[in-house]
């Protein structure tokens, strides 16, 4: 069985490579920035994705607040940036080192609830800290935070018109998640998630450390996530709380990795393939009518996928490559 | 701040919630028969709130008459969306409550596009009606009839509903249900139409409270997210799964919502209302109420 | 000239390829992005945007005989009669996806101008894409005085930002109490979000300014489920003029929740947004008579000029509704951007931009109580003046400046 889980872990990471090296092909292939921007915004949501994954789907813990450790990573950047001059690759390491921190601060207590209350008090901190940062003076309130553009450098992280940098660092930043989920799935951690998951009380009585196992995951998927708010706040270029901290945030992070396969390696990948480019596209080309019609197709679907493959889209490969290890 | 200030924010927000417990109670009431949280219950109240606006707007029957055919009408609409919907979520093996959410989440965005598509965006609210817009003021206190009468009507729904989960036999199989569905199925209780009626009466408690709503509040496809968030505080504070809990959770989140409004800027008022969820939970980890 | 030819050619090879279906594309058209929540909780006012669009578009592309811009005639003469194609674009209130569909709208649908975008958060990301793509954007409707200050080249706003119309406020307030009327105290209530605070920035600033004491200054949370707390406070301070500066769900709310709480304000004044809106007077009309809201539009307009009566009408079988405040700076905004396009004799956004920068039309041509349009070199118009409409007897009447006033201001409000 070990040595079926060493070459199977060979082969996810072999073909990891194989798609790796086909995304950062692609941009040679399409010029539309239009499609680069979905395209970035794929491989951001997949990097996210694969963040919250770590929290919720790994170790178990559903966390429907992500969007407060995405707005922290956000805010931290553009604010040493437009108040100290300090560099986004800096304030983007703050940014997760802070969002990891509070993770950790806010595990401590909130780790000790079950289930939904456990939920709840992600959205209920995350919704705090956005009204929060609304009322916070110092940090544009409202007004948000515009971050000038002067011209395109790597130094600032600052392109007018290409999306190529943008598209690199998000795939790379796909890639760091992926590669650190794909880690620890072999890791101690991994193991005592899945403990954790099966049964916590077993677990804890098998010498398991539930708690500081859990925290890990959390400082871990804080940091990825407040990387991509970071990211994010370069690429647009402009943040206000409610863009950068709002609930449908949390859910957006969580969408691809429950559609495509809670707890999976490629679930989140294949989720935010599928998700992101759909709602962009139903939103351009069927948004502009003004009836709603755009929601209804992306609700639809939604709810057809999670009802039709509740494993995850990523059940429909798994098949075919059970087939090829036996 | 005068003490009649200080009265009148109390009574106003016991008032706010009683109606946050009625909008609450029926989503305490799915999740304790099958914990499932329904996502859509936002969407439940709007629905309800467009039913009476129309009731009123095309046929003139006054919000106050058109509660108990709203109600109904929901109840039909909740066992519908079990049936086709959620029967199926729960039925998932892998991951049941990720599916649970997210096809209620999924389901809620369909009903706000429908809801777009069919009554367009446009703000609508009912202008006249019978209590809209009447107070009574006791001793120089302000209590607005909708609310006053929405408080009514949650108090008795929250009596009505006691008696009607301890006393009727319909009551006792949904008690029963969420205690042992398997053992149910052999003294040859229906699962599927117990947890069907158990949607529908709970679709059915937030018509009520969407009608009253409807006298004093906007409708728009997107009212339900406003208060959404406060319903499952509301739920999770009692207890999920407590219908007692409910009650008694809206009644704290109306009246630290009312405090915190006095003591901080009223922008920060929800925040008053989260950290006491938070407290809570982090002294009682199932909420007030909740079973240990 | 370059993409204007590029447009009949495609236009001629599209012909040729469908035949007759595609007998539209015989004329060169000219398109122009127009971006507004279509979706999401703002999307009313972006419906009613399109319907106001489509009527501005369509007196341009078809003869009128009205004494504005580019009505009669057909299409733009200054590119050989092109058609205005409008391309609408959701941006759901979010600023990324109003900064995506700006892109999208210049890069695919070669829009060689862009009108936006009701929400100012999301006006910063659209004008700043534009800027990047030296693409001219006129904000038709935002009011964030931050807006026009931030040193871009390619922004243009005809109509007046909120420290103008608050300072149309106070100028009011001023010469009511020269007249002996007593104002002392200010109620402030405002949203949370960019329009809120910049409004209420804007106006305590005014207050101190002129010796007017802010007693209540009350930020609240969008779309609150309830407004009870905040109006007690406003009531306990019954200040002499309550300003509000909300969106319609919220001021339909804030005037149940006055009733309700038997607060009658000595006057309002409000900063427009909702208070503009259809919706709220046939919510709550009755408990309204003798409000006062900031504007850039008057109905009554239509007595001096009766176009703005005749195209009220166009608009209203489109859309159901009269002209507002927001619709009417809509439909102006495509005007002034058509016009520009049409002297720039090119679909280039250069030559666009320094045509926009090079606008002097005087006031009377258009359907708005301005001055004239004429933008300065931040792109604002600073002639736009506000005007201030009391809603009485079931419809807006101008009160103030003098210079468009159909009737005196009654002030008090009265009390019923």
């Amino acid at each position: 069985m070990d040595k079926d889980f060493t070459s199977r872990r060979r082969r996810e990471l072999i073909i990891a490579a194989f798609f790796a090296a086909l995304a950062a092909t692609v941009p040679l292939f399409v010029k539309d920035v239009y499609i680069q921007n979905i395209m970035v915004l794929t491989l951001m949501y997949a990097a996210l994705s694969q963040a919250w994954n770590i929290l919720s789907g790994y170790c178990g813990q559903i966390s429907l607040g992500h969007a407060l450790y995405f707005g922290l990573g956000a805010y931290t950047t553009a604010l040493l940036f437009t108040k100290f001059g300090v560099l986004p690759w800096f304030g983007m390491l703050a940014g997760g080192v802070i969002s990891a921190v509070i993770a950790m601060a806010l595990g401590y207590p909130c780790f000790r609830l079950g289930g939904h209350y456990f939920s709840i008090a992600t959205i209920v901190i995350a919704e705090i800290a956005l009204v929060l940062f609304q009322n916070w003076d110092w940090a544009g309130a409202a007004l948000g935070i515009d971050i000038p553009i002067h011209r395109d450098s790597w130094l600032t992280f600052q392109f007018t018109r290409s999306k190529l940098p943008y598209f690199y660092f998000a795939l790379v930043l796909a890639c760091i998640a992926w590669l650190v989920t794909w880690w620890l799935e072999d890791s101690k951690w991994g193991y005592w998630w899945r403990a954790v998951k099966d049964n916590p009380s077993a677990a804890e009585s098998l010498g398991v450390d539930v708690f500081n196992s859990k925290m890990g995951a959390a400082a871990v998927s804080a940091f990825l996530t407040a990387i991509g708010g970071s990211f994010y706040a370069q690429f647009v270029s402009y943040i206000d709380p409610e863009s950068v901290m709002g609930f449908q945030f949390s859910l957006l992070m969580a969408l691809p990795a429950v559609l495509g396969g809670i707890g999976t390696l490629w679930g989140p990948v294949l989720g935010a393939v599928i998700l992101i480019p759909l709602t962009e596209l139903t939103r351009s080309y069927i948004g502009g009518s003004g009836r709603g019609v755009d929601l209804i197709v992306y609700g639809l679907m939604i709810v057809l996928i999670s009802l039709a493959r509740p494993q995850g889209l990523v059940g429909l490969f798994s098949v075919s490559k059970k087939a090829v290890s036996r | 701040m005068t003490a009649e200030t200080i009265i009148q924010s109390l009574a106003s927000g016991l008032l706010m919630g009683l109606l946050y417990g009625l909008i609450a109670v029926g989503l305490a009431l799915i999740f304790g028969l099958m914990d499932v949280v329904n996502f859509a219950h936002g969407e439940f109240l709007m629905i309800a709130m467009y039913a009476t606006f129309f009731l009123f707007a095309y046929v003139s029957i006054d919000p106050l008459l058109a509660a108990p055919l709203v109600a109904a009408g929901l109840f039909v609409f909740g066992a519908l969306v079990y049936l086709f919907v959620v029967r199926f979520a729960v039925r998932a093996k892998a991951n049941a409550g990720m599916v649970q959410i997210f096809s209620t989440f999924g389901l809620a965005i369909v009903m706000r596009g429908l809801a777009q598509f069919f009554f367009t965006p446009d703000y609508r609210s009912i202008a006249h009606s019978w209590l809209g817009g009447k107070t009574i003021s006791v001793a120089g206190i302000f209590l607005p009839e909708p609310q006053l009468v929405g408080a009514l009507v949650a108090i008795a729904a929250f009596i009505g509903l006691y008696f009607f989960i301890h006393r009727t036999d319909f009551g006792r199989a949904l008690e029963a249900t969420r205690e042992d569905a398997g053992a149910v199925a052999l003294v040859g209780i229906d699962k599927n139409r117990v947890f069907a009626l158990g949607w529908g009466l709970g679709a059915g408690l937030v018509g009520l409270a969407g009608a009253i709503m409807a006298v004093f509040f906007y409708i728009y496809p997107d009212v339900g997210a406003s208060f959404a968030l406060i319903a499952y505080v509301t739920v999770a504070l009692g207890g999920f799964g407590s219908v007692f809990g409910a009650f008694a959770g809206g009644i704290i989140v109306g009246l630290v919502e009312a405090t915190t409004a006095m003591i901080l800027p009223p922008s920060l008022k929800s925040v008053g209302v989260y950290a006491v969820y938070l407290l809570v939970v982090f002294i009682r980890p199932r909420g007030l109420f909740g079973s240990m | 000239m370059k993409i204007s030819r590029r447009n009949v050619l495609l236009g001629a090879t599209a012909a040729a390829a469908l035949g007759p279906i595609a007998s539209r594309a015989d004329t060169p058209e000219v398109a122009i992005g127009v971006i507004y929540p279509l979706s999401g909780s703002s999307a009313q006012i972006g419906v009613d945007a399109q319907k106001a669009f489509e009527t501005a578009a369509e007196i341009i592309n078809k003869d009128y005989d009205f004494k504005l811009p580019l009505a009669k005639g057909e299409g733009l003469p200054g590119l050989g009669g092109a058609k205005i194609k409008l391309v609408f674009a959701d941006h759901q209130a979010d600023p990324q996806k109003g900064r995506a569909e700006t892109e999208r709208l210049i890069t695919q649908e070669k829009v060689c101008a862009v009108v936006g975008t009701y929400q100012s958060a999301v006006a910063v990301t659209v004008s700043q894409t534009c800027e990047r793509y030296q693409i001219p954007f006129l904000s038709a409707d935002n009011s964030s005085p931050s807006l026009h200050r931030r040193g871009l080249k390619y922004y243009f706003r005809a109509s007046p930002h909120d420290e103008m119309f608050s300072k149309a406020m106070f100028d009011f307030f001023d010469a009511l109490r020269k007249k002996g009327q007593k104002i002392e105290t200010l109620s402030l209530f405002h949203e949370d979000t960019i329009f809120g605070t910049d409004s209420a920035n804007a106006q305590s600033k005014l207050a101190t300014e002129r010796g007017y004491k802010i007693v209540s200054d009350i930020k609240y949370r969008a779309n609150s489920p309830s407004l009870t707390a905040e109006v007690q406070q406003l009531k306990a301070a019954d200040a002499d003029v309550l300003m509000p500066s909300s969106y319609t769900t919220d001021a339909i709310l804030l005037v149940k929740t006055m009733a309700e709480l038997g607060y009658r304000p000595k006057n309002i004044m409000a900063q427009d947004a909702g208070f503009s809106e259809k919706a709220l007077y046939d919510a709550v009309g009755d408990k309204l008579e003798g409000v006062i809201s900031r504007g850039s539009f008057s109905l009554d307009l239509a007595e001096k000029r009766p176009m703005v009566g005749m195209i009220n009408e166009m608009y209203k079988a489109k859309s159901g509704k009269d002209f507002n405040d927001y619709t009417s700076r809509q439909f102006m905004g495509l005007i002034l951007m058509a016009e520009a396009i049409n002297r720039a004799k090119s679909t280039d956004g250069d030559k666009i931009r320094e045509a926009l920068a090079a606008t002097d039309i005087p006031g009377d041509v258009t359907i708005m109580p301005w001055m004239r349009v004429k933008y300065d070199e931040m792109g604002q118009n600073n002639d736009a003046d506000p005007v201030l409409l009391q809603y009485l007897g079931g419809k807006f009447v101008t009160i103030a400046p003098q210079r468009v006033a159909v009737s005196e201001a009654v002030w008090p409000m009265p009390s019923k």
